[in-house]
């Protein structure tokens, strides 16, 4: 069996989310990761939702005041009022009803707040962890800040998460050489993901030379007939010998 | 089963399953949320292709994890149990709301409504009590240019009324109004002592602010302002502390569920009572703005106005509803 000398799962890459993972039971007892939000993401995702909120109240305070100075300033001041209420109360909660749990920031950070089952949360549960922002605004932090989970108080209530939104660029091999195990194909799956960002071309084609060579000794016929090292390179004769294809 | 051939046999699968989920996703999006229904057959195959997925999902993790595939199948698994599971019953129209949902969500409030109804009213006859025994409260309450109107005759609800456009104060009043509400409701979640505060505080103010109208004989003048919006405006504001302490007793005495299970149950039954009542904060405002300042309007009229909304409500509130609908209770 082909060894790349670790013996631990540090070549293994891990998910790109970075935070903490609730296990949920799917369907036949399956169990599924959730790609937990952490305490940092959800206050940038908060702090952008300021800004906009802001900007908002200032487009909108904008508003009346041309409303005033063309129409009536009677009317200009009550629209102003009722205005200013709706978006501080029905910001968050509109935003996440209508576009399935995601706000201006958690879209910025590729963030959605579903049920605590992965599901999508409904427009009951939406309302009720966004009209508790009030109380959240003072005890919010520090209960994200303790709990694995990263529940605020409107999250516990309404019985959501907000985690980050599957992706998974990921690069499939579509040849193995025989006796290559999960580790083996997982390592060269990640170099070859990286590959196009690595900025030491050097190092990087090095280390792509060093992964051809095992593939030559684990299975040279699977470099036979490819030629052309000079116009492919090392990590385009790696992807053409292991027929990688990124999706 | 090697890698490759997993690869090669079952990719095809993922992506068409990907490709379905997405198209689901750019209908739901096109024609609105979960209305994209499509037609049953294709829903089988989508339900079946997501037991497919799940399944290879669950090889992949154990076979061949951190591998490119193990990553695409869960990112497949979690998109299409987003997509495809939901735990929460979908809105059933504002009919649906209005005749069932928040009649049954009330009638299951009514012993916290009694309850906050009694604190309040404690708080009501103990702040006449102390503006009897305590002229000084007066000053306290509404302020020494206040008193200084009601001892020449004037209540000071006149400046309030006279000076702001009856536009602008209703804007003012439904979103004061509004924000009480929802702020004793939300308040409840530290275990109900902001609900509580405010029924004491708004009992305690409306008794002494009565007891100082009736010490300068000014209290039928203030009766004749507040009966038309004063009876509906107090009965919003006990319930919408009534649902607020239905919070705060689900965390203090969650029974022999999770505090967290409570709660989230609790949350959404109160939170429907909360929304039944927003609606009347609007006609209160309307009535507060225009009918309640108007001296040219008979006091019958105004009482008979505020008597007949709060009827008007609690009919909408307690009115019979399907059996089924306590159901809507556990599913939020």
């Amino acid at each position: 069996m082909a060894d790349f000398d670790r013996d631990d799962e540090q070549g293994v890459p891990r998910p790109a989310t970075g935070g903490a993972a609730a296990s949920i039971l799917a369907l036949d007892n399956i169990r599924l990761e959730l790609p937990v939000a952490n305490i940092g993401s959800r206050c940038l995702a908060g702090v952008i939702d300021g800004c906009a909120v802001a900007v908002l109240l200032a487009l909108w305070v904008l508003f009346c005041s041309v409303l005033a100075l063309w129409v009536s300033g009677t009317w200009a001041v009550a629209a102003g009022v009722a205005g200013i209420f709706l978006v501080e109360w029905g910001y968050f909660a509109g935003m996440e009803i209508a576009t399935g749990g995601r706000t201006l920031g958690k879209m910025a950070l590729r963030l959605r707040a579903v049920t605590a089952a992965g599901s999508e949360a409904g427009a009951g549960a939406l309302l009720v962890r966004n009209l508790v922002r009030d109380v959240d605004y003072l005890a919010g932090v520090p209960l994200m800040a303790i709990d694995p989970l990263a529940r605020r108080l409107g999250d516990r209530l309404a019985g959501t998460l907000v985690v980050h939104e599957a992706r998974a660029p990921a690069v499939l091999l579509g040849r193995v050489p025989p006796g290559w195990g999960a580790r083996e194909v997982a390592t060269v799956e990640s170099f070859l993901l990286r590959a196009g960002e690595l900025r030491d071309a050097a190092a990087r084609d090095e280390l792509a030379r060093r992964l051809l060579s095992r593939v030559e000794r684990d299975a040279p016929e699977l470099l036979a007939g490819l030629g052309r090292p000079a116009v492919e390179g090392p990590v385009g004769m790696l992807r053409l010998a292991l027929a990688a294809e990124e999706r | 089963m090697d890698y490759a051939r997993f690869l090669r046999l079952r990719r095809p699968l993922w992506e068409d399953f990907a490709r379905r989920l997405a198209a689901l996703q750019d209908a739901g999006a096109r024609r609105g949320r979960r209305s994209a229904a499509t037609s049953y057959g294709e829903v089988e195959e989508l339900a079946f292709a997501y037991r497919q997925v799940l399944h290879d999902h669950a090889l992949a993790a154990t076979r061949f994890p951190g591998t490119g595939a193990a990553r695409r199948l869960a990112a497949l698994a979690l998109a299409g149990t987003h997509r495809l599971t939901r735990r929460s019953a979908p809105w059933r129209g504002l009919r649906h709301f209005v005749f069932h949902a928040f009649p049954a969500a009330f009638q299951r409030q009514l012993g916290l409504l009694a309850l906050a109804a009694a604190v309040f009213g404690g708080s009501f006859l103990l702040g006449l009590v102390l503006s009897a025994v305590q002229p000084g409260l007066g000053n306290l309450l509404l302020g020494p240019r206040a008193i200084a109107g009601l001892e020449e005759g004037r209540l000071w609800t006149e400046s309030l009324t006279t000076t702001v456009p009856p536009a602008v104060a209703s804007s003012g009043i439904a979103t004061n109004n509004l924000s009480v509400a929802l702020a004793a409701w939300s308040g409840g979640v530290l275990a109900g002592v902001v609900p509580l505060y405010m029924l004491v505080l708004n009992g305690l103010m409306l008794g002494g602010v009565i007891g100082i109208s009736l010490r300068y004989s000014m209290a039928g003048e203030l009766l004749s302002f507040v009966a038309a919006h004063g009876p509906l405006e107090l009965t919003l504001v006990v319930v919408a502390a009534a649902a607020g302490l239905g919070l705060g007793r689900a965390l203090v005495e969650a029974g022999d569920v999770p505090r967290g299970e409570a709660m989230r149950q609790a949350g959404h039954d109160s939170l429907l009572v909360v929304l039944g009542c927003l609606p009347w904060f609007v006609v209160l405002a309307a009535v507060e703005a225009r009918i309640s300042p108007d001296p040219s309007l008979p006091v019958a009229f105004k009482a008979a106005l505020g008597l007949g909304l709060v009827l008007l409500f609690f009919g909408a509130a307690l009115a019979p509803h399907r059996a089924g609908d306590d159901a809507d209770a556990a599913s939020s």
